[in-house]
């Protein structure tokens, strides 16, 4: 019986329903299996590792040297908006090999008991990886190791609309703040970004994050900052189409928002605030029940090598861990993105994030929920 | 329909064929009617404890701790709740879901039912094929459709630039996403074929001969329908109302792609509880207010509209 019979039987009625359900049946139990067949096929090629990252780096121009160590397959992908929701979810039992959080997050992170110290010495790129981004706070395990492996460092600071923003003066935070464009301008939604923007903005010193005091004053400057936003989000894909549309005039993102709106031609600048960036570096760590670890290295390995480097430098703007890879690039094109053959000149010359408690990362983001939510 | 449980009740009353000699537990479980009751719906009361009673103990049992670092506090206390009072956060969005829901809630019921009453009155043949036709775009991914309407309702989407082209406005206006109304038009759509089909099947039903009546004993067309056609039709319009309104309040997706700010809606806060900020025991909390709010909401509702319809026919 074949489909175009069957429907020609429905409309002349002349179909049972015992016919019909029976052909549903069918249908279903094919649907149902087709996936099963795949995934069977999938796994006999041999089990990828799982990365957990930020939406953007989920691409297979970061995985070349994966893929000739892996029959030509790229590691599963999990993505995650925000550092925060990433480690939710892994103490919430998802288990993954690889994931990407950043620097003022390892010494919590190691503390959830859920990651292993990472042996930099089994990893091929291990010794071109430049010192000052390794020796971070917090970083040395007890028993030897690194607990995070550094990949990328950037600025968190603002992108702007050279033809829309009227800038008056220096490049300044107070550009997010700009009454002239209430409801134009946008924001990065997790607290790890903003709320250190507002400490910046508020004049409060990184080591003085914890006070009361400090919750006051910054919050204080959040609130100011709320009724002006348009929208605070974690995808930085609707911020750079809202800035390239118009919609936005700046907005407070990273490096690779400008580089890739600048690469669309989007006349837009990434501001080097007077009051200095917000800076950070991102690296990788392993899960303590990590399922498959050598593939695990492997993973850490191709993100560290020259090639991945010469694309996140070109491509998207950011700094990369590894020495040799600035070696790709001349002097001026570095200087044009913002970067340096000495991270730590750039580092220090913004905010550098520092590590903080576990207490106050869940109070700074229940304050800053609330105020985003109008409180 | 009246009639039915009485039937039921009759026709398991009726003493059984004696079944041929069983003997061991089969014949134990035949013997009692409660026992073979139990034994034909376990699965689904399997399912049900699984599924449902079990996560729900838990969700009550976590609202009593109290968030500290990584782990909780568990000793019981109400602080949970007191918060959830004191704080006007909670209450503030609480409210705001109610409210979006509830107009999202309208807005679907009252666009649904003439396409509902067209099919059922004025379409005789293929009617099959026009409620397939009617549900067609909810054969795609609710994701999809969300995003869908961020393109319509966009800074640079179909309704600004249609209105921007035919000179009617200047600059694109701004109110139309990443407000409570774009969530309120979205879920308004989204939810459309869960109205259409309740209200349908109530419209199908009515006996035409009771419409006939109506129309000789001199009732207009208008008269007809508010004396006749809409009472018979308000168990569809109850279930269709029930049917949106109840998942719609705790949604999550939609208010956080088209909310914006002043958007945000209970499910998005439960939600950052559960994530960044890290107080697994406040979204339980809000999770059973809710819970509480939308079932004393249903209930008002369906007293309310039981008393109408007392009245009415």
């Amino acid at each position: 019986m074949d489909v175009l019979d069957q429907l020609g039987a429905v409309r002349e009625g002349k179909m049972s329903r015992r016919a019909f359900t029976r052909s549903l049946m069918a249908a279903g139990v094919g649907m149902a299996t087709v996936p099963l067949g795949a995934k069977a096929l999938r796994a006999a090629e041999g089990d990828q590792a799982t990365y957990f990252t930020w939406g953007g780096y989920d691409i297979p121009e970061f995985f070349a040297e994966y893929r000739e160590k892996h029959g030509g397959e790229n590691p599963d992908f999990a993505i995650f908006g925000a550092s925060e929701e990433a480690l939710t979810k892994i103490r919430g039992g998802f288990v993954v090999d690889v994931s990407h959080p950043c620097n003022q997050s390892v010494p919590r992170w190691a503390a959830s008991g859920l990651f292993q110290p990472v042996d930099r010495s089994r990893l091929t790129h291990g010794a071109d990886i430049i010192p000052e981004l390794i020796d971070l706070q917090g970083n040395d395990a007890e028993g030897g190791g690194n607990w995070m492996i550094p990949f990328d460092w950037g600025q968190s600071s603002i992108t702007y609309r050279t033809d829309l923003f009227e800038l008056e003066g220096e490049e300044s935070w107070d550009m997010l703040w700009d009454k002239r464009y209430e409801g134009r301008l946008g924001s990065l939604g997790a607290g790890a970004d903003a709320w250190w923007v507002g400490a910046i903005k508020a004049g409060v010193p990184f080591d003085q994050l914890d006070t009361d005091e400090a919750f006051e004053k910054i919050g204080a400057v959040m609130r100011e900052q709320r009724p002006l936003i348009r929208m605070y989000t974690d995808d930085t894909t609707t911020l750079e189409q809202a800035l390239a549309s118009g919609e936005l005039v700046a907005a407070l993102t990273w490096n690779s928002s400008a580089v890739e709106l600048q690469n669309e031609g989007v006349p837009v600048k990434f501001a080097q605030p007077k009051e200095g960036a917000l800076t950070w570096v991102c690296g990788l760590m392993i899960h303590k029940d990590a399922p498959n670890l050598e593939a695990a290295y492997d993973v850490i390995d191709s993100l560290l090598s020259v090639e991945t480097g010469k694309f996140l430098v070109g491509d998207y703007g950011y700094g990369h861990s590894n020495a040799k890879t600035y070696d790709e690039f001349d002097e001026e094109t570095l200087t044009g993105l913002g970067l340096s053959k000495d991270p730590t000149e750039i580092l220090s010359a913004g905010h550098f994030q520092i590590p903080q408690t576990q207490e106050w990362e869940s109070k700074m983001n229940a304050t800053f929920e609330q105020i985003k939510a109008g409180f | 329909m009246s009639d039915s449980p009485a039937q039921i009740s009759e026709a398991v009353e009726r003493p059984e064929p004696k079944p041929a000699s069983r003997g061991g537990f089969s014949g134990l479980l035949q013997r009692s009617e409660v026992a073979r009751g139990y034994t034909l719906i376990s699965p689904t009361l399997l399912f049900l404890t699984l599924g449902i009673v079990i996560p729900f103990i838990i969700l009550v049992t976590m609202s009593l701790w109290t968030a500290q670092g990584f782990g909780f506090d568990m000793t019981p206390t109400t602080a949970n709740y007191e918060a959830a009072w004191n704080q006007p956060l909670y209450g503030a969005l609480l409210g705001r879901s109610l409210w979006i829901s509830g107009w999202a809630t309208v807005a679907t019921v009252v666009l649904s039912y003439p396409m509902a009453y067209y099919v059922a009155f004025h379409v005789h043949r293929n009617k099959m094929l026009w409620i397939v036709l009617m549900t067609l775009p909810f054969w795609t991914s609710y994701l999809l459709r969300v995003f869908a309407w961020k393109v319509v309702l966009g800074y640079e989407g179909v309704i600004n630039s249609a209105l921007m082209s035919a000179g009617l406005i200047r600059a694109p206006l701004e109110f139309l996403l990443y407000s409570p109304n774009a969530v309120v038009i979205t879920l308004a759509h989204a939810w459309a074929a869960f109205a259409i089909l309740p209200l349908y099947v109530s419209l199908e039903k009515i006996d035409r001969s009771l419409l006939e009546a109506a129309t000789d004993l001199g009732d207009g067309p208008v008269a007809r329908f508010f004396r006749v056609t809409f009472p018979l039709s308000l168990p569809g319009v109850i279930a269709a109302s029930l049917l949106i309104f109840i998942p719609t309040t705790g949604d999550y997706i939609t208010p956080a792609l088209l909310g914006g700010p002043d958007g945000l809606m209970i499910g998005n806060l439960i939600q950052l509880q559960f994530g960044p900020v890290n107080n697994w025991p406040m979204g339980a909390t809000l999770a059973i207010i809710l819970m509480l709010c939308i079932a004393a909401i249903a209930g008002i509702f369906m007293v309310t509209t039981k008393i109408v319809k007392d009245r009415i026919l």
